[in-house]
């Protein structure tokens, strides 16, 4: 599963773990997040600006 | 090869950097900083603790990643001493006091904010820690190492936060305003009651409220915070978190418009040709508004006009999340200053709307189990937002 850290305050989505406070439960694949999902930690930057940071 | 010279490394400075490298291959991109260039959330720096984290394991990125990544050239621990705008030239003094200069093409002003001191009659600003940047924090944490009592002064983003951030490692935390209730400006009277029952009852923060500093002295291995009503508060170590000023020095030696803080139009521009601003040091509609995100949106809008797409700064609703442990917090400040709050909700489940004259939602704040309603709300703000473009044009 990949994992996805937000460039700014370093919020991690993980996919095996999702982001259940968000409504994405563990599993949730990173392209089925929508394109404007927040940070759910900064809010500020969104999904485009995420980096991959474990692709496997 | 045309070089953007940016001055500043913090938040804004390194985001235009990365937001310039994404759309410019090419463009000759130089940093300069009075501080030790990495990337680090400063956000983070008060919730260390609670995190677990060093002062160290916050760095992001390390100078040298920043130099492969962004390709460009730091310039630590440099002071801009004179910028001369009509042959595009800067000179600044390097840390053995040798005088160079750059020739840029296009300057960025991103030189930040400085914490406000108390005025000099009240303290010595050596008494008080103020915390901006990560060395401020380096040695925050030095002087924190063996103390206990931590008085903070000023109940606002910055208060709160570290006072949650503390008090959740078991130090006695007091906090001191002159408001009545926490984050006064940003929420209602009611939220502001709620979040400091919160960190009352959940973390043993004691509060101060409604209370004027007569003066701040030493005495012994203690600061004591002396009130106009006589009362006597002894602490290990003081911080002082009431605000922050622009940085406008630069900008005013160059005669720029300055007010509040750097004047700048819808495209970061400053009144002086080729000259940018963006950040903590500038003013949007008329105040400064130093939070993460319009600084995000101000560089990515200002990276594309410097790399050949002129495109205007239109700032969305800025949530800015306030990590008090007890009690999650959001606050989307307004900003147009004229209109009511209308809370609905109990306990500490609170949803505050901020509403302008023509009964529009231009802010709000949420606390508890209200905080999950963020996007609906902040998509709500943002309509009434493109109904009346916030331009920044004066």
């Amino acid at each position: 599963m990949a994992e996805y850290q937000c460039p700014d305050c370093g919020y991690i989505y993980d996919e095996s773990v999702g982001c259940e406070r968000e409504g994405y439960p563990a599993g949730t694949r990173w392209e089925d997040i929508p394109e404007d999902f927040p940070c759910p930690d900064c809010f500020v930057r969104e999904k485009p600006d995420f980096e991959t940071i474990n692709a496997s | 090869m045309e070089t953007i010279a940016i001055i500043g490394a913090g938040h804004a400075g390194l985001t235009l950097a990365r937001e310039i490298r994404q759309q410019d291959k090419s463009v000759n991109l130089v940093i300069l900083s009075q501080e030790e260039i990495c990337a680090y959330y400063k956000p983070n720096l008060s919730k260390a603790l609670s995190t677990g984290k060093s002062p160290d394991q916050l760095i992001t990125k390390e100078a040298s990643q920043l130099e492969a990544e962004l390709q460009c050239t730091l310039l630590h621990r440099v002071c801009v001493t004179r910028i001369e705008p009509e042959i595009k030239v800067l000179t600044y003094e390097m840390p053995d006091e040798t005088q160079r200069t750059l020739k840029y093409d296009r300057l960025v002003l991103a030189t930040g904010a400085t914490p406000m001191p108390l005025p000099s009659h009240v303290a010595d600003s050596a008494q008080l820690l103020a915390i901006n940047h990560l060395e401020d924090y380096r040695k925050f944490r030095n002087v924190l190492n063996t103390k206990k009592q931590v008085a903070i002064i000023g109940a606002g983003f910055v208060g709160c936060e570290l006072a949650s951030d503390l008090s959740s490692q078991g130090y006695q935390v007091s906090v001191i305003d002159r408001a009545e209730w926490p984050l006064n400006r940003a929420v209602p009277e009611v939220m502001g009651s709620a979040i400091r029952t919160a960190l009352s009852s959940h973390m043993d923060v004691r509060w101060f409220l409604g209370k004027t500093i007569e003066a701040v002295d030493r005495l012994n291995e203690q600061t004591i915070v002396r009130f106009s009503d006589g009362f006597l508060l002894a602490a290990d170590v003081v911080v002082s978190a009431i605000g922050l000023r622009p940085n406008t020095e630069l900008a005013r030696q160059i005669n720029a418009q300055v007010d509040l803080g750097i004047v700048v139009d819808a495209f970061s521009q400053t009144s002086i040709p080729h000259i940018y601003a963006l950040g903590d040091c500038v003013e949007y509609h008329g105040s400064p508004l130093p939070f993460i995100s319009p600084a995000t949106h101000a560089a990515k809008a200002l990276a594309k006009t410097l790399t050949g797409q002129p495109t205007e700064l239109l700032l969305p609703s800025l949530a800015v999340p306030v990590k008090i442990g007890p009690c999650p917090t959001l606050i989307c400040p307004s900003l147009g200053k004229r209109g009511v709050w209308e809370v609905q909700g109990s306990g500490i489940d609170l949803e505050a709307h901020y509403l302008n004259e023509f009964g529009q939602l231009t802010g709000f704040a949420l606390t508890g189990k209200c905080v999950s309603r963020k996007m609906e709300l902040a998509r709500q703000c943002q309509s009434v937002a493109s109904d009346a473009p916030l331009s920044l044009a004066s």
